[in-house]
């Protein structure tokens, strides 16, 4: 199974020069957290990290010397996280894929293996929602029923195949997914079954995500670690 | 197959750690590092036959070659399961005769050669776990006039032996730290003559206290100074 690891951050929202898949938790960048936990796994045969051309080389030394195991290419991404996903995929050669971002590095190694375990070709992680979420931006348009929303996680196993058809529809109709499960499921109805994460698998998009990023590294990372 | 270095194997708490570890069957390579070749090869020869022992004589304050051995080490076992940092430096003078060259020395060998030696080595343990013990002192949890460069040395390398455990906890390293009171040693010799040496703890005793606790006892022992001192009747 290779996996596509999306690190195509430029640090706007962090309010950063840095890109926030490159900021320290524990004094250590993220994206090595995220690699380190993939690197634990012996299903994945390889890693297609895709990122803006003025982090490639970085990127590369940085996972040479935490000395990862796995093998790894580093790839420029596209304008998008869609594009980078669709250039990801040419260099896959397995019959299933996972994509991840960087910046979630707080999943654990039995999430992956759950995935990769199941029986069903298109999975997504995925968390129940406990807040209540209206449609609309400036007024309500319309109640949604929290009981039948959830909110999407990574890491996501799909069909490569299928993927790759999802993903050329996609591009032919100009249409924008923020995620490959909504794309497949739209252009081929295909089921993606979810699996329930932890809501410690956070996406670390903004400042507060750091302070509440270093809290989950000692407490849940770390803790775990010592039970 | 697992590997093991152990610095300051030429004599003292080093070679009895080697001796003592050699008869234990989790370890089978052992890389042994100390300046004295000739002394290293008599540890070798005190050492349990079974074992592939590789002897650096190597001056541990000469981080460069530290760097190259754990490489060599890593690149050709695969892995490095077990690293005891033992060599120790002590040359005690008062503040004001402790010279810059003192202090850096001190400072090389105590903390700067375990700090080297455990981020060189990390890489090589990460996947499967592994084992760090730093050998630290009483000297660096209490006052010692006239030892200002050694104590403060070994009160860095208890500090840094707690850090890295939560720090590499998620790999599966153990980080022990141990604190020897006064031991029979060649260096203890020389900075306490007139001492009878027959009555203090014994580099054996050490060891054996290190193989208890990385083998037998491991669960709740590392993370945190441990004080190994025998009581002598004065």
């Amino acid at each position: 199974m290779e996996l596509i690891l999306l690190a195509g951050g430029v640090g706007k929202r962090m309010k950063q020069t840095i890109p926030k898949q490159l900021l320290l938790i524990g004094g250590k960048p993220i994206i090595i957290h995220t690699l380190e936990r993939v690197d634990s796994i012996q299903a994945i045969s390889k890693i297609i990290i895709t990122t803006p051309a003025e982090y490639i080389d970085q990127l590369k030394n940085l996972v040479r010397k935490y000395k990862l195991k796995t093998p790894f290419i580093v790839i420029e991404g596209g304008g998008s996280r869609q594009e980078s996903v669709k250039k990801g995929l040419e260099y896959v050669t397995s019959e299933h894929v996972m994509i991840h971002e960087a910046v979630r590095p707080f999943v654990l190694r039995e999430e992956f293996e759950a995935l990769i375990e199941m029986k069903d070709e298109n999975v997504t992680l995925g968390l129940d929602i406990p807040f209540t979420v209206l449609e609309g931006k400036d007024k309500i348009e319309k109640i949604l029923e929290r009981s039948t929303l959830f909110n999407v996680q990574l890491p996501q196993k799909f069909s490569t195949k299928k993927l790759k058809i999802a993903h050329e529809f996609a591009e032919k109709e100009h249409k924008e997914f923020t995620e490959d499960a909504s794309m497949i499921f739209y252009y081929l109805n295909e089921e993606v079954k979810v699996k329930k994460g932890t809501e410690y698998n956070i996406k670390v998009t903004t400042p507060i995500d750091m302070v509440i990023g270093e809290i989950i590294y000692k407490d849940f990372i770390l803790g775990r670690s010592s039970v | 197959m697992s590997t093991c270095i152990i610095t300051g194997a030429s004599r003292g708490i080093g070679r009895a750690v080697a001796i003592e570890l050699s008869k234990r069957k989790e370890i089978q390579d052992f890389i042994l590092i100390a300046r004295d070749s000739v002394k290293l090869e008599e540890t070798k020869k005190l050492m349990a036959p079974h074992n592939e022992i590789h002897i650096c004589a190597v001056d541990v304050g000469d981080i460069d070659e530290l760097s190259k051995i754990v490489n060599w080490a890593g690149e050709s076992f695969g892995s490095i399961d077990y690293l005891l940092n033992i060599a120790g430096y002590a040359d005690p003078h008062s503040l004001i005769d402790t010279t810059n060259e003192n202090w850096e020395t001190t400072y090389k060998v105590n903390v700067q050669a375990p700090f080297v030696l455990i981020r060189e080595s990390v890489p090589y343990m990460k996947e499967k776990g592994g084992v760090i013990l730093n050998v630290a002192s009483t000297a660096g949890i209490t006052p010692r006039p006239g030892w200002l460069a050694y104590s403060s040395s070994k009160a860095a390398i208890i500090s840094m032996s707690e850090t890295l455990t939560d720090e590499l906890m998620e790999y599966g390293i153990k980080v022990y730290c141990i604190s020897p009171g006064r031991c029979a040693t060649d260096l203890r010799r020389a900075l306490a003559p007139d001492e009878d040496q027959s009555k203090i703890m014994q580099p054996s005793h050490v060891a054996k206290v290190i193989s208890n606790m990385i083998f037998e006892n491991e669960n709740c022992l590392d993370g945190q100074n441990i004080i190994v001192r025998k009581p002598v009747l004065r």
